[in-house]
């Protein structure tokens, strides 16, 4: 089968790996990083505007890298070729590989800030999405020496603390380790920054089953949304994720 | 009843001290402790959110405010308590279960506090029983708020779980839309600080 790709970059590697194992003929397509940041309408545009153009060609299925992300998928349409996206909230359950993993993991370890080769290495936000970005809209990436020139040195120190702290509230860094690390760099730096914030550190090991499934095409209904053609992807609130929208 | 236009300004440009300094003076010459706060400080709040609604504020401009605000606050809450004065409504905030992104949180929990309401912060991490407990406290409002899509299925499991409380229930956050207001029952959602406050309003029959 022929299928097309549209990965979020952050799956870089893992995608890298499992694309050389799949039977399948796959074309690839990497978005930046980020785009769960900005409003969801441009995150949205941008995707379909990558569905459309793949569309264009002779596709079995279109696979998305993604998860709900913040509702950036939600109103995808697929044109003449079928969706398949991995029920999932975001690319934590795929590192996971497992929905139901990453939940338990998420409630028993609160306040954790995940890393992988993909987080590490490809953190840096587009100088394009930086303009559109909520955070950085709402003042959160404002430096200490901007905020004291424009509100004063004793609401900058309120403000540094109140907005624009981003680890405000969590005190741990957990490292997936998804078996595609060249080598222990990326562990050590995960390792380096929660000591440098003193925050816990723990390594947990990755799954690839679900980007496995989805490259390889075993799509079952338990995991993986299949969005026929017309359709649109929608959000359902349930231990489902996703659901299929026929409205037209 | 007049307004004080160096306390007003103070508030609104977030100057903490300035408005510290000019309520203690005030007070000292015997003004009106509710006069102050009615006629010069909340006015002042309720400017810094239309001009946020207007875009011609923004988020750190709405907190600095609400710092000032509360500035003002700690001297007079006391002074208000022994004039009699009367909160115009109580209310209940906290983000939901799982979920410890709190900015949005605080900053709604500042402007309801600036539009003259008794806010109980819940703080992070709400399960039922904790938005219960406010409401057996005396909570006409609870304000649920999520971050993720992870953690806002909750707000369903809160609203099931209070049932007929008596209190109204709105919600907001990054992912939340007025159209899972209605599939959950909740009362109302607001996506900013300002509109909340106007939501909270129209939950008690203070504003239409």
């Amino acid at each position: 089968m022929k299928f097309k790709l549209i990965s979020c970059e952050i799956f870089f590697r893992e995608m890298e790996f499992l694309l050389e194992q799949s039977p399948h003929a796959i074309d690839v397509e990497f978005l930046q990083k980020g785009l769960h940041d900005i409003p969801t309408e441009e995150m949205l545009k941008r995707l379909q505007a990558q569905v459309d153009k793949a569309s264009e060609q002779d596709y079995d299925a279109i696979l998305l890298g993604y998860g709900l992300c913040n509702n950036g998928l939600v109103g995808l349409r697929a044109r003449g070729v079928q969706l398949i996206l991995p029920r999932a909230h975001d690319c934590i359950t795929l590192f996971f590989g497992s929905r139901k993993k990453y939940q338990a993991y998420f409630d028993a370890n609160l306040g954790t800030y995940f890393l992988t080769t993909g987080w590490i290495e490809r953190d840096e936000v587009a100088e394009e999405l930086k303009e559109l970005s909520i955070p950085n809209q709402l003042g959160m990436d404002m430096t200490y020496e901007q905020l004291v020139e424009k509100y004063g040195e004793d609401n900058a120190e309120f403000l540094k603390e109140e907005l624009c702290d981003r680890g405000k509230n969590y005190s741990q860094i957990t490292f997936i380790e998804m078996g595609v690390e060249p080598d222990d760099r990326f562990e050590k730096i995960a390792r380096e920054e929660a000591a440098s914030k003193q925050w816990n550190y723990e390594k947990v090991a990755g799954d690839l089953t679900l980007i496995r499934c989805l490259l390889n095409g075993n799509w079952n209904p338990e995991d993986f949304l299949v969005v026929p053609p017309g359709a649109k992807i929608s959000a359902d609130h349930t231990e489902q994720i996703v659901t299929i929208n026929t409205d037209t | 009843m007049a307004k004080n236009e160096a306390l007003y300004e103070a508030v609104l440009k977030g100057k903490r001290k300035d408005v510290s300094s000019i309520v203690n003076e005030l007070v000292a010459a015997g003004t009106n402790v509710e006069e102050i706060l009615m006629e010069s400080m909340i006015p002042a709040m309720a400017e810094i959110g239309d001009r946020f609604s207007r875009n011609e504020a923004y988020v750190p401009e709405m907190l600095i405010a609400a710092r000032a605000m509360q500035a003002g606050l700690d001297i007079l809450d006391p002074l208000l308590q022994e004039a009699g004065h009367e909160p115009i409504g109580k209310v209940a905030i906290g983000t939901v279960k799982g979920d410890l992104h709190d900015i949005g949180k605080n900053l709604v929990a500042m402007m309801l506090k600036g539009a003259g309401f008794e806010v109980m912060d819940l703080g992070v991490d709400c399960d039922v029983d904790k938005y219960k407990e406010a409401v057996d406290g005396g909570a006409q409002v609870i304000l649920l708020s999520a971050l993720l899509t992870t953690t806002m299925p909750y707000m369903k499991e809160v609203i099931e779980g209070l049932g007929n409380c008596g209190a109204k229930i709105l919600i907001g956050g990054a992912p939340v839309t007025q159209e899972y207001a209605d599939e959950i029952g909740a009362d109302g959602y607001s996506d900013d600080a300002n509109t909340a406050v106007k939501s909270a309003k129209i939950a008690l029959g203070l504003a239409a």
